[in-house]
């Protein structure tokens, strides 16, 4: 049964596919019943023939959370495709317990020592890590950008997987939002960790929007570490100072949880928009606390990551073979869509 | 005490009635018996299949639960294996992990170090997020959880505490992670498809994704079953399961009975939910009631059949004795009535019979409806003589001789014998019309009687006249004419009394 629902998520995310054709999400969609594509858990390997029989790599991302789980499963369903196929791929996929530049920092050095054949990473500050990509690139070492945020243009890494469009996911959600207020209110903006670019992305595309409505303020910017706990604590300050706010932007996994959260204990009526799959959160999105989800597909992320990886490894070039930055789709969803994503993410609404 | 004369109608009602009573006895005691077979049968059936239903589940729970004790033990012996090799890289531990994985068997072996690193035959992650077990800085004891993954795949963890260094490292934990898709094959191994069954988490959610029957499927329990039991069965079954209890519940859905078993799988906070419907036990024992209801329902048939048969031929065998008997009273009736009105001697209607006959005819010539009628009255001669000396017999002889030769000349019917030697003949209609050759005739063959000594018999005889007023007015005539013959034949050289009386 299985799967046959996943070819027809195939099928779907064609269908997605297709008329996304300008290589952009399906951000913006409509609130049709698109939860069946919005991830995609039916990959195979593409007809590349890899040129060794043994590969290792080095993963690292910005900080410990289900949300890097997710991108590590359809990683683990590439490397199961490719032993299948008498290919043995070994990987580290490490993170710190917060988000570090510093930590990522010394993660990646260190990795540079070792043997691995392509090192990959999540930026967690673009401003700091792309420099020591570079010289990592400079000492020889196969270097690639992977997840939800990518390093500074000018950077020598190879490639990149992973959303390439987090500034237009910040702005979409906050579309929605502002047509929800009616394009008016205070609207608190919660972000995820310092310098982590898609997070920052997002922000920026949550602060354009609201420029743009002149009756509409932002009441505040926090960051919550990418922490939940932190983001209750930001999000019901922010409420205590301003008990007018009539909305607030999450940019990231653990900010919608916690703002949840705080929303629903002061018994504020604020519209939340947010991102990502958290269980938690899709519950709220299906009892109305959560407005819309911005969803971002990490299967496909991790699948797609191994794969470029082996080809870099390689010593192939963004080509033919793979772009320079592999997109992977966001898509918002609503409330009528929230279980039908419980049980496709996590198998049981009840669960 | 007047007593009622029995009839045979009353009898054969009885019998009738009787016959009926013990029929419908013998059936309504063989129809009972066949309910009673039926309520006992399905008693039965409702017995076996609980203990059948709780035996697949209280089996397959068990196949659970030595999996699981399997799992922990091989894991066990894997550390202790790996412990023992001087492991003092990576790729070394990972072989090692390797090599314990496929010789035991195990699922996703892992191993975890004190910074929650986990290490598998393939990689190496921070784990603390996706391994809900790694929560705690420490683990106490070994530990089941169930693991809900990002795709809706459902696994089983089972972990253990361990306290082994490899690469100067601490590890304190060994996991392994079971499919529950890999459990359920194991479970319907040996099914046969005979039973439906699926694993629920303690709120009702289906974690093996079988489907529990075309009825429930594979939704949430609680939501099936919600609105088809009574509210306080609910409720129990709700709490059966949160406290892991085991029991049976029954539920009607479109009309359909099912019964479904649940047993705790000890540890794993899951129910094992076991459902049999038209399954072979219930289909069989069904077959076995049905197959001997249908021969109670024969022999309820041949019953009646016999039965009927039998009343059937009572009823004719009753019908033809009381019929024959009927006939034959009839007859006998005949017979009497016949004796009465003949006379013994000669066959010919007797005297009780000529007075019937006269009556009948004094009240047709007092109604004037006479037409044609004479009289003929005969007189034996020598009757007296010839008993007197020749005995009775040769008297009765002479009378029966008499009697021959008038019923040689006239209908034997019309012949009455009314005394000793007296006959008289009543003519009517074509006897009438032929009277005067027929007693011309008569008197001839008398006359040549004399001649032969053979019987010799006088006769007179008288039509109706206007004026007769009863039938003893022609006999008074008739006789008188019977007088003059005799004195005729007298002379003719007949013997008579005083002839015999001269003689002698």
């Amino acid at each position: 049964m299985n799967n046959i629902f996943r070819k027809f998520l195939i099928v779907a995310l064609s269908l997605v596919a297709a008329v996304a054709s300008s290589g952009y999400s399906a951000v913006g969609g409509t609130k049709a019943d698109y939860t069946e594509s919005v991830v995609d858990f039916e990959h195979n390997l593409d007809d590349y023939v890899p040129a060794k029989t043994n590969y290792n790599f080095y993963f690292t991302y910005k900080i410990v959370h289900p949300w890097w789980d997710a991108v590590a499963l359809g990683m683990e369903d590439a490397q199961r495709k490719y032993l299948e196929k008498g290919i043995v791929i070994t990987y580290e996929y490490m993170a710190p317990d917060a988000a570090s530049y510093e930590d990522q920092t010394r993660r990646l050095l260190e990795a540079g020592e070792g043997n691995y054949d392509v090192i990959g990473v999540d930026v967690a500050d673009e401003e700091k890590i792309s420099p020591v990509l570079d010289e990592m690139v400079a000492l020889g070492n196969k270097v690639m950008t992977f997840s939800s945020s990518d390093a500074a243009p000018d950077c020598k890494r190879i490639a990149y997987v992973g959303n390439t469009h987090n500034y237009q996911d910040g702005a979409d959600l906050t579309e929605a939002l502002c047509e929800k207020l009616g394009y008016r209110g205070k609207v608190g903006i919660l972000v995820g960790s310092y310098g982590a670019p898609c997070h920052e992305d997002r922000a920026k595309g949550a602060m354009d929007t609201i420029a743009k409505y002149k009756h509409m303020e932002i009441a505040a910017v926090e960051y919550d570490m990418d922490s939940v706990d932190k983001a209750y604590e930001l999000a019901s300050e922010m409420l205590k100072d301003n008990p007018d706010i009539a909305g607030f932007v999450c940019c990231n996994m653990s900010n919608p949880v916690g703002t949840a959260r705080a929303v629903t204990e002061l018994g504020s009526k604020a519209v939340i928009v947010g991102m990502d799959h958290d269980q938690e959160a899709l519950h709220y999105l299906k009892d109305g606390v959560i407005y819309c989800l911005g969803v971002q597909d990490c299967y496909s992320i991790g699948f797609d990551t191994l794969q470029v990886a082996v080809k870099i490894a390689d010593g192939n070039l963004p080509g033919d073979l793979f772009p320079d930055k592999t997109d992977e789709s966001t898509t918002i969803i609503y409330q009528e869509d929230a279980q039908s994503m419980l049980e496709i993410l996590y198998g049981d609404v009840s669960q | 005490m007047k007593r009622t004369r029995l009839t045979e109608k009353a009898v054969a009602i009885t019998a009738a009635i009787g016959s009926v009573l013990i029929m419908v006895t013998v059936i309504a005691n063989t129809y009972w018996a066949s309910r009673q077979a039926v309520s006992s049968t399905n008693q039965a059936v409702s017995a076996v299949s609980a203990f059948y239903l709780e035996s697949m589940a209280d089996r397959r729970s068990k196949t659970i639960t030595n999996l699981i004790n399997n799992n922990f033990d091989y894991m066990k012996k894997a550390v202790g294996v790996i412990d023992e090799e001087e492991i003092e890289s990576q790729e070394e531990l990972r072989a090692a992990i390797g090599r314990m994985k496929n010789i035991l068997s195990l699922n996703r072996f892992a191993l975890v170090d004190e910074d929650d690193i986990v290490y598998t035959q393939y990689t190496t992650y921070t784990g603390r997020s996706r391994h809900a077990f790694l929560s705690k800085k420490t683990l106490d004891d070994k530990m089941i959880s169930t693991v809900f993954r990002y795709g809706s795949s459902k696994e089983l963890c089972l972990a253990i505490p361990i306290d082994i260094k490899i690469m100067g490292k601490q590890f304190k934990a060994c996991f392994v992670q079971i499919d529950i898709n890999d459990i359920v094959d194991l479970l319907a191994f040996d099914d046969q498809g005979s039973t439906h069954f699926a694993l629920y988490s303690a709120n009702g959610g289906n974690l093996s994704e079988t489907e529990l029957g075309t009825l429930i499927g594979t939704q949430n329990i609680f939501d099936a079953t919600k609105g088809n039991v009574s509210e306080e069965e609910w409720n129990s079954f709700r709490d059966d399961f949160a406290s892991q209890k085991n029991g049976t519940l029954t539920f009607t859905i479109n009309d359909v009975v099912d019964t479904i078993c649940y047993q705790p799988v000890p540890d794993t906070g899951w129910e094992l939910v076991v459902m049999i419907r038209g399954s072979v036990i219930q289909d069989q024992i069904r077959e076995i009631s049905e197959k001997s209801l249908a021969a109670n329902h024969m022999q309820i048939a041949f019953l009646l059949v016999v039965a009927s048969l039998f009343a059937a031929i009572m009823f004719y065998m009753i019908r033809r004795v009381a019929k024959e008997k009927l006939d034959e009273e009839k007859e006998n009736s005949k017979v009497f009535k016949s004796m009465a009105n003949t006379d013994s001697l000669t066959g010919v209607r007797n005297k009780h019979a000529y007075m019937e006959m006269e009556s009948q005819i004094n009240t047709r010539i007092r109604e004037e409806n006479v037409d044609k009628l004479a009289l003929v009255v005969c007189d034996i001669n020598g009757l007296k003589y010839v008993n007197d000396t020749k005995g009775h017999a040769a008297g009765d002889k002479l009378i029966r001789d008499a009697s021959a030769l008038i019923c040689d000349f006239f209908n034997h019917g019309s012949v009455f014998r009314t005394g000793g030697d007296e006959f008289v003949v009543v003519l009517q209609g074509k006897g009438y019309d032929t009277k005067d050759e027929v007693i011309a005739d008569f008197n001839r063959t008398v006359e040549e009687n004399i001649r032969k000594n053979e019987v010799v018999i006088s006769i007179g005889y008288s039509a109706i006249k206007p004026e007769d007023e009863q039938l003893h007015d022609l006999f008074e005539r008739a006789d008188r004419m019977m007088y003059e013959r005799k004195k005729e034949l007298k002379s003719m050289g007949a013997k008579t009394r005083e002839f015999y009386e001269a003689g002698s």
